[in-house]
């Protein structure tokens, strides 16, 4: 008898979660060949060649054996080449070339990596979700490429083996080398390393209205938008939110590494992301790329936004489908993209903020050019901006373009740390009222809770009612100035509402009156 | 079948077939009623004076199927008509040139026997252009000066809207049928005109649509039917232009807005000063001029605000009121100038707002109310 079977134990990816696959290898006398079944994709299917090389380039033989390899369960579509390593591995004890140490369990030890020719391990995508799957199902001990180690290392009680070549894997398993084990990085001390990747807030001229909208916004997680003409530092302000939003929790940045991590947008070497996510999709996206899909339904933006922020910048040249793709995960932070063969649900609760020019020509309402629109087309590029989207968005300010003489003098501003601190402060009061009811800050708030916990003083309440008079508020935007005016009182560590906060609150509803009438 | 059941098809049929004016006038003297002509037309008499194009563009007219149209778009919009002969017709329109020999109106014809005044600007007007334009209409129109337009975007909206606060019923002269409403979206203004006693004029045949020739040729009805003409923000070269030359043909006065000299919006405006039109600065300025200060004032019931809060201002309030003294200024600059936090800035300027001393203006400016 010459037939022998191997089994080792890997793990693909379906939407963001990882499952079990067994890899069974068996070596038979006859023609020689390889032959992968279980629904392999094309990339899985070409790894034989690259196993082969490998093989022969890690010092082994190649047995001219008939091997055919299963990769169980066999309805599951497998795909990407994160199955290199445990195919290699089975395919050297099925045909004899390794004998295991007997003091290994070959099929509780993770094993993936993608193999080039010449055996080195390449990462992979899906590191993250694979290792939590591994965890899950009582598997302690992983076996994964040197440059995803960091990406895994915060999670407790596993015993991460990173490798660079399929020399190092052969030895280990012949019991003749033992592998280094990753050091477990604590996500506090993650938090600490981190150079702030966001734009500084001193580096910012003048724009006192917009900075102080900015940390309204963020205080509260309100979506944003600006208006404003060409070179009036939208992108710039959008730029520094992540910095002044509170660093995210260790579960958040599970969630949000997790997603990144299945859409290999990952750098090597990259730990659990603790800053906040900065998406900033060109207008020319589509609603695939948005909002998550193609054939095997991968992530769109909103979701690798999840937990951070999505800037939409020239919002009203995104198409009129992808616009309106946004209103459901803005509503739910939850998107499904369902495709023929797969359906998937992402995560996908993120700020948005948009930028736009007040018309076509930019120079609306500039007192330093002249705009060169018709009223009907500044009409039309306004119109495109839905009602339903508009509605969905808390804070809308304009931006005027900062003189050159207050670029090159004024004092320096204050730095992104001292406001974060503010938005700290007030986010943690938030935490505290809602706790339990499943919302965190002000913007998740709906019209029956803002009735509960925005509750105006009774000078507060006249204002209001002045302003829906005079200023022609609609009942929408009543609602929306409640909300924001609870995230102001919060920046002030006031309990009640007054007649203040809902003045500044009425001021970030100016564009209502101004462009939408 | 012909059928006639607005009593205008005849009049539609002959201004769809845009013979030149000289020529349809002569037709209506030759058989004194569109009616008439119609007839004379289809018996196969050939009216003198009409060249074999003008032939051609009245057969085509007259096919059942325009007709049927015409004589259903009249009915629907409830359009009627009257002829360069008819009583009705204005007679300081036939002192100009190319008098139009049909014109179709909705509204209430009584607004021509008042006192006009044409009022003319850019479409694509400056926010203190259509303000100036809303106060002196209102102004003229409180005593007792109807203001006629063109129902265009800008200038014209404003015109006639602060025509219809004062008082006084306002015209507007369109450049296109009187079914279809140009610029559309100016629904809400249309029905504001013909609801308050004004009146909407045209030469064009009902489904006639807004061609870009038609404007400057309309102006002279808006100028031939006012005593003299307004002008409140225009470029060197625009429309504006056409209207002051055809009020200078006609031999009207042109008075016309200073705006300010820095803005592009009022280069036509200068201009105009430099080559001697009249300056003004408020109604009452051309009411002077015109002689018209014996008008009686109008005095409206609900143009008097109620409920307005008693405007008591605070420290920071009258602060930043001081700051707004010399002119408009931004968030920015109001900001460093009073040296209040953005927060408190943001609530003193509401609350300015809602007390109706300030106004907020596109470009985050805010300027005192006047």
């Amino acid at each position: 008898m010459d037939e022998i079977m191997a089994r080792t134990l890997s793990f693909g990816v379906s939407g963001v979660n990882g499952y079990p696959v067994h890899v069974e290898v068996f070596g038979i006398s006859g023609i020689p060949g390889m032959e992968i079944i279980g629904l392999p994709d094309a990339s899985v299917r070409e790894s034989r060649d690259r196993v082969n090389a490998a093989i022969i380039n890690s010092g082994k033989q190649m047995q001219p054996k008939r091997i055919t390899i299963n990769l169980a369960p066999a309805d599951l579509k497998k795909e990407g080449p994160s199955f290199d390593l445990p195919i290699a591995v089975g395919v050297l004890i099925a045909t004899g070339e390794i004998i295991p140490d007997p003091g290994l369990n070959i099929d509780k030890i993770a094993l993936f990596g993608e193999l080039s020719l010449d055996g080195l391990v390449q990462p992979i995508a899906g590191a993250l979700p694979m290792v939590i799957s591994a965890k899950e199902n009582g598997i302690r001990d992983v076996i994964l490429p040197e440059k995803n180690a960091k990406e895994v290392a915060c999670i407790e009680g596993m015993n991460i083996m990173p490798v660079s070549h399929l020399k190092q894997v052969i030895e280990y398993f012949e019991g003749s080398e033992t592998l280094p084990k990753q050091k477990q990085i604590s996500y506090e001390s993650l938090k600490k390393e981190i150079t702030a990747g966001a734009t500084d807030m001193a580096l910012i001229k003048g724009q006192k209205g917009a900075r102080r909208a900015l940390e309204v916004a963020a205080a509260g997680g309100h979506n944003m938008i600006m208006i404003g003409v060409p070179g009036s530092g939208k992108t710039m302000l959008a730029r520094c939110l992540p910095g002044i939003l509170p660093p995210m929790s260790f579960e958040e940045a599970l969630e949000t590494t997790r997603i990144h991590s299945i859409s290999g947008k990952l750098p090597p070497n990259s730990g659990l992301m603790v800053v906040r996510p900065f998406c900033a999709p060109h207008h020319n996206a589509s609603v695939a790329s948005l909002i998550g899909g193609g054939q095997d339904a991968k992530p769109g933006e909103v979701s690798l936004a999840h937990n951070g922020v999505l800037f939409l910048d020239e919002l009203p040249e995104f198409s009129r489908s992808a616009m309106e793709a946004l209103r459901q995960p803005l509503e739910d932070g939850i998107v499904s993209v369902s495709r023929i063969r797969r359906q998937a649900q992402y995560q996908s609760s993120f700020m948005l903020i948009a930028a736009m020019n007040p018309c076509p020509c930019g120079y609306y309402g500039s007192t330093r050019k002249v705009c060169r629109c018709t009223p009907q087309e500044t009409r039309r590029y306004l119109d495109r901006i839905s009602g339903p989207l508009l509605d969905r968005i808390d804070l809308q300010i304009e931006v005027d373009s900062v003189p050159v003489q207050e670029i090159n003098a004024t004092a320096p501003a204050e730095s992104s740390a001292i406001v974060a601190a503010r938005v700290n402060a007030a986010r943690l009061i938030q935490l505290d009222r809602y706790r339990g009811t499943g919302k965190h800050c002000n913007a998740q708030l709906n019209n029956a809770e803002v009735k509960r916990y925005c509750t105006p003083d009774a000078e507060a309440v006249r204002l209001l009612d002045a302003a829906v008079e005079t200023m022609h508020l609609s009942m929408r935007a009543y609602q929306r100035i409640l909300k924001v005016a609870r995230t102001i009182a919060d920046l002030e560590h006031s309990q009640m509402i007054s007649s203040v906060h809902i003045a500044e609150a009425i001021q970030y509803r100016e564009l209502d009156q101004k462009y939408w009438r | 079948m012909i059928t006639d059941s607005s009593g205008y098809l005849y009049h539609a049929w002959l201004a769809s077939a845009s013979l030149p004016t000289v020529q349809a006038k002569q037709l209506l003297d030759e058989y004194r009623t569109p009616e008439n002509v119609f007839h004379g037309f289809r018996t196969g008499h050939k009216p003198k004076g009409i060249t074999p194009a003008g032939i051609k563009a009245l057969e085509n007219s007259a096919s059942e199927q325009n007709l049927a149209k015409l004589d259903s778009l009249l009915m629907q919009h409830h359009i009627r008509a009257f002829t360069v002969l008819d009583p009705e017709y204005p007679e300081v329109l036939l002192q100009m040139q190319e008098p139009p020999a049909v014109l179709f109106y909705q509204g209430d014809l009584q607004c021509m026997k008042q006192r006009l005044l044409a009022m003319v600007g850019s479409r694509a007007a400056s926010y203190d252009g259509r303000k100036a334009a809303g106060r002196i209409a209102q102004e003229l129109s409180r005593k007792g000066v109807g203001i006629v337009s063109g129902m265009a975007g800008g200038i014209d909206s404003a015109s006639h809207s602060g025509c219809i606060e004062g008082g006084s019923p306002t015209i507007a002269v369109t450049g296109c049928g009187l079914d279809i409403v140009y610029p559309s979206g100016n629904e809400g203004l249309r029905d504001s005109i013909l609801k308050n006693n004004g009146l909407l004029l045209s030469e064009y045949a009902p489904g006639e649509k807004p061609i870009g020739w038609h404007f400057p040729f309309r102006n002279r009805i808006i100028t031939g039917l006012a005593h003299a003409l307004i002008v409140v923000e225009a470029k060197i070269r625009s429309g504006t232009m056409t209207s002051v030359q055809h009020a200078l043909n006609q031999g009207k006065d042109v008075f016309v807005y200073p705006g300010d000299p820095a803005s592009p919006y009022s280069e036509g405006n200068h201009q105009l000063l430099r080559e001697g039109a009249l300056y003004f600065t408020t109604g009452e300025d051309i009411l002077e001029d015109l002689g018209w200060l014996d008008n009686p004032e109008i005095i409206r019931q609900n143009s008097v605000c109620s409920g307005r809060m008693a405007p008591s201002l605070s420290p920071e309030e009258i602060a930043v009121c001081e700051i707004l003294k010399p002119g408009r200024l931004s968030f920015e600059q109001i900001a460093d100038r009073s040296g209040l936090s953005p927060a408190i800035l943001m609530s003193t300027l509401t609350m300015l707002q809602i007390k109706g001393t300030v106004e907020a203006l596109p470009g985050k400016q805010f300027q005192l109310k006047v």
